[in-house]
């Protein structure tokens, strides 16, 4: 063993030697090297054990860290947005003060131009108001002063009208007189006429007489003849015409 | 043709039945019809084909050749004739006989007979129909007109109808 390199040999072998020899016949190289694999699986399950307890102690450690660290952010973090919201609180006031501040100003000189700009405007519609009811006043009486002129010729008017009709009454008084007087000379003047075209119509009638007999003769008679019973007619009567036609057939 | 008269178209006799130049017109074509039938058969016998009959005839050409006394075997008569019949029927007088109402073949052939008889051998009538006529005829000549029919007299007798009214209203009133 190692602990025993150092000692020095003698001739004697001494206890501790036959003790080491004894031991070295007695711990033979299979008896150690069963010690050995022993030896080694104890350290192995010592190790075993001792890592799943490191492992439990690590996940504990582990735990309790991560705890500790969210509560330490989550109370870092809560300094902070206070912080931060306190800065942008004063941020945002002083930043609207000012905006306040110029619009106020703002608004101010547009109510003051707003102002200027209608004491104008009213001054002019007054002004203006005063000029129209000066026209207004002048053409009433315009109007009036006509309206009396057109009244008068009216007047004048219908005074000439009623002479007018008075008189073309009268006229057609008198024409209706003279109509009267035209009617009955007329009607004697038709009397006679109607009497005289009875007349001649009557005559005429008789002259026409003749020729509606003619035609009622053409037509019943036309179709009662044929030309073999008018042979011997027509023979006679062409040969009274013969001479006639002889000369003109020579010509 | 025979030999001791020469025929031509002022000494034709027409038969009765050829009453108008359609009639005669009818006569040229049937006989330019037959010359071209017999000049073709006599061109066949010189080529030696069989013998062709005559063609017939109409009543119409056998009456007027006979009448005529001509024939149709020699193609030079038949030219002379077809070009006498064409004469006749340019030259022919024409009167226009106008009826009351259409004329039968024999009348015409009747009022034919007169007129060739009576006023011109180779005249010709073209007949016509107007019943306003009533009856009689109305004739016109080549420069006259006759008018005989009842329409006509009626007409020349109106003066006398009218007398006859008023002496029938005359009575009445």
């Amino acid at each position: 063993m190692g602990l025993f390199q150092h000692k020095q040999h003698s001739d004697k072998k001494s206890p501790m030697v036959e003790v080491f020899e004894y031991e070295k016949n007695f711990f033979d190289e299979d008896f150690r090297v069963g010690i050995r694999d022993h030896a080694r699986l104890y350290f192995e399950k010592v190790i075993q054990e001792n890592v799943v307890v490191f492992k439990q102690d690590l996940d504990e450690a582990s735990e309790a860290i991560s705890a500790d660290l969210k509560i330490r952010t989550a109370e870092q973090l809560d300094a902070s947005i206070a912080r931060l919201t306190i800065d942008l609180k004063e941020h945002i006031t002083k930043q609207l003060d000012g905006q306040f501040a110029e619009f106020t100003k703002a608004a101010k000189e547009a109510q003051d131009v707003a102002l200027g700009s209608l004491t104008t405007s009213a001054a002019a519609l007054e002004e203006q108001h005063k000029q129209l009811g000066t026209t207004l006043q002048k053409s009433i009486a315009n109007q009036s002063l006509m309206l009396e002129n057109s009244f008068q010729e009216n007047m004048k008017n219908m005074t000439s009208i009623k002479e007018a009709n008075a008189s073309a009454l009268e006229s057609l008084n008198r024409s209706v007189d003279e109509l009267k007087n035209q009617n009955e000379q007329l009607t004697a003047t038709l009397e006679k006429k109607i009497a005289t075209q009875e007349e001649s119509l009557m005559k005429a009638f008789e002259g026409n007489m003749a020729q509606v007999i003619e035609h009622y003769l053409l037509g019943a008679l036309s179709e009662q003849y044929d030309l073999k019973a008018q042979l011997p007619a027509i023979i006679q009567q062409m040969e009274a015409n013969k001479q006639a036609l002889l000369d003109d057939m020579k010509l | 043709m025979s030999d001791t008269e020469v025929k031509t178209h002022e000494n034709f006799v027409l038969p009765s039945r050829v009453v108008s130049h359609v009639d005669v017109s009818r006569l040229v074509t049937e006989i330019e019809w037959v010359d071209n039938a017999m000049t073709t058969a006599e061109v066949r016998i010189k080529a030696g084909g069989a013998e062709t009959a005559i063609p017939a005839l109409s009543d119409g050409l056998t009456e007027f050749l006979s009448q005529n006394q001509l024939t149709l075997a020699d193609s030079g008569d038949r030219a002379d004739l077809i070009k006498q019949l064409r004469l006749l029927k340019d030259k022919a007088p024409i009167i226009h006989m106008t009826f009351a109402s259409p004329a039968d073949h024999e009348s015409l052939a009747q009022l034919t007979k007169w007129v060739r008889e009576s006023l011109h051998p180779q005249a010709l009538i073209v007949d016509g129909v107007q019943p306003a006529l009533v009856a009689g005829v109305y004739v016109r000549t080549p420069n006259h007109v006759h008018d005989m029919s009842l329409r006509a007299v009626l007409a020349g007798q109106r003066g006398e109808l009218v007398k006859e009214l008023e002496t029938l209203r005359a009575s009445s009133n």
